[in-house]
């Protein structure tokens, strides 16, 4: 009986590791437990998980997702723009981000004008600091890429509550500055038909 | 557990059946899928494009001959209606009114407006008075858009959106493309 006592080690230190193997009612000191623990008695209380539906239901998930993966990353949408939406678009290329929200005007992040300016002014007019930011912009690119055409392209995030005067006001600097292909950008919308 | 069973080996030699250790391998799975889930993307901005028709500097090698204007369209956006105008240089070649009917989706916080009728009817003028229709002609129709300066982006959009909703057939090196028969810029005066 002395090898279904828990206690029944010799070595001292014993307790502190102990062999990998089946744990399941080791505290009951009792011959039939201890068979049918071990299987000698009916069937195996161990009961084995089928894992192939798993690992096939995972592997489907990591395909779909890493098709649908974008490597290019989240475009930077300012967070006080509310985009508008629209139904007949094309897919966003990488181009300089020009946000206009309902105070300011930033080209990639830095500060290039003030919406409120314009507003206040009340004429269509030539905004120099996003002219500046553009043309160096534009400039850094031709000194990077020499030997191509540049493109022109820049795409404006205009929140949709912004009065026709700052777009107008914002699309024709982009266009004094070098960047007469401008696109604007829109949440897309699914077809209606 | 995922395990190779090659038979029963016979007396008393070493099981040959072997387990493989599946735990590693789904583990890898999970951290894969829980990185592409956090690292995906899910809204998705589109653009519309538009043309400020800045002119290049003039070739001096080419010679300088005089050409008829096209026909462009002159879109206004009016307070109860829209004006279709076609003109070419400053001859008014045909001119249409379309009533001002909006279509709203979405709720009050996020309300979407469409102008469908518009687009039909710009469909239509396009129908009759477009000048690049073949699929070989890579350029478009150009629309300019009047508007008042007080006009919110969202209606500029919604028209915008009605102006490229008829599209054609263009022959392009990767194929052939349906594109917007219309290309905007906006008239600045």
């Amino acid at each position: 009986m002395d090898r279904f006592n828990p206690k029944h080690h010799k070595n001292p230190h014993a307790h502190v590791i102990h062999q990998p193997g089946r744990r399941l009612m080791k505290g009951v000191p009792l011959r039939f437990v201890w068979n049918k623990v071990s299987g000698h008695g009916a069937r195996s209380p161990n009961a084995g998980l089928n894992l192939v539906s798993f690992i096939d239901f995972l592997i489907v998930t990591v395909i779909f997702l890493l098709m649908s993966f974008s490597a290019s990353g989240e475009i930077a949408v300012d967070k006080n723009v509310k985009l508008p939406k629209a139904e007949n678009v094309d897919d966003i290329i990488d181009a300089p981000m020009v946000a206009v929200n309902g105070n300011q005007i930033l080209v990639d992040g830095a500060l290039a004008g003030s919406t409120r300016a314009i507003e206040e002014l009340g004429r269509l007019q030539k905004i120099d600091e996003l002219f500046n930011l553009l043309k160096n912009k534009r400039e850094l690119w031709k000194q990077v890429q020499p030997n191509k055409p540049f493109p022109g392209v820049c795409i404006l995030q205009v929140d949709q509550n912004v009065p026709a005067l700052v777009v107008k006001s914002v699309f024709q600097t982009a266009a004094f500055a070098g960047y007469p292909n401008v696109s604007f950008m829109v949440g897309k919308l699914p077809k209606s038909q | 557990m995922g395990g190779v069973d090659v038979g029963d080996g016979g007396g008393k030699k070493r099981a040959t059946n072997s387990d493989i250790n599946m735990i590693p391998f789904i583990d890898l799975l999970m951290v894969t899928i829980a990185f592409l889930l956090i690292t995906a993307v899910w809204v998705t901005n589109s653009r519309m494009n538009a043309d400020a028709q800045v002119p290049g500097p003039p070739d001096p090698n080419k010679e300088l001959t005089p050409q008829t204007p096209e026909k462009v369209l002159n879109l206004h956006i009016g307070e109860s209606e829209f004006g279709l105008v076609w003109k070419q240089g400053a001859t008014v070649v045909n001119e249409v009114k379309v009533n001002k009917s909006p279509v709203e989706l979405g709720d009050a916080s996020s309300k979407i407006i469409r102008y469908p009728e518009l687009a039909k009817r710009i469909e239509e003028e396009w129908k009759t008075h477009g000048g690049h229709r073949d699929p070989s002609d890579k350029k478009v129709d150009q629309a300019i858009l009047h508007t008042d300066n007080r006009t919110p982006f969202k209606e500029i959009v919604a028209v915008l959106d009605a102006l490229y909703s008829p599209k054609r057939e263009m022959r392009l090196p990767d194929g052939n493309k349906q594109v917007p028969v219309f290309n905007m810029t906006f008239s600045v005066r």
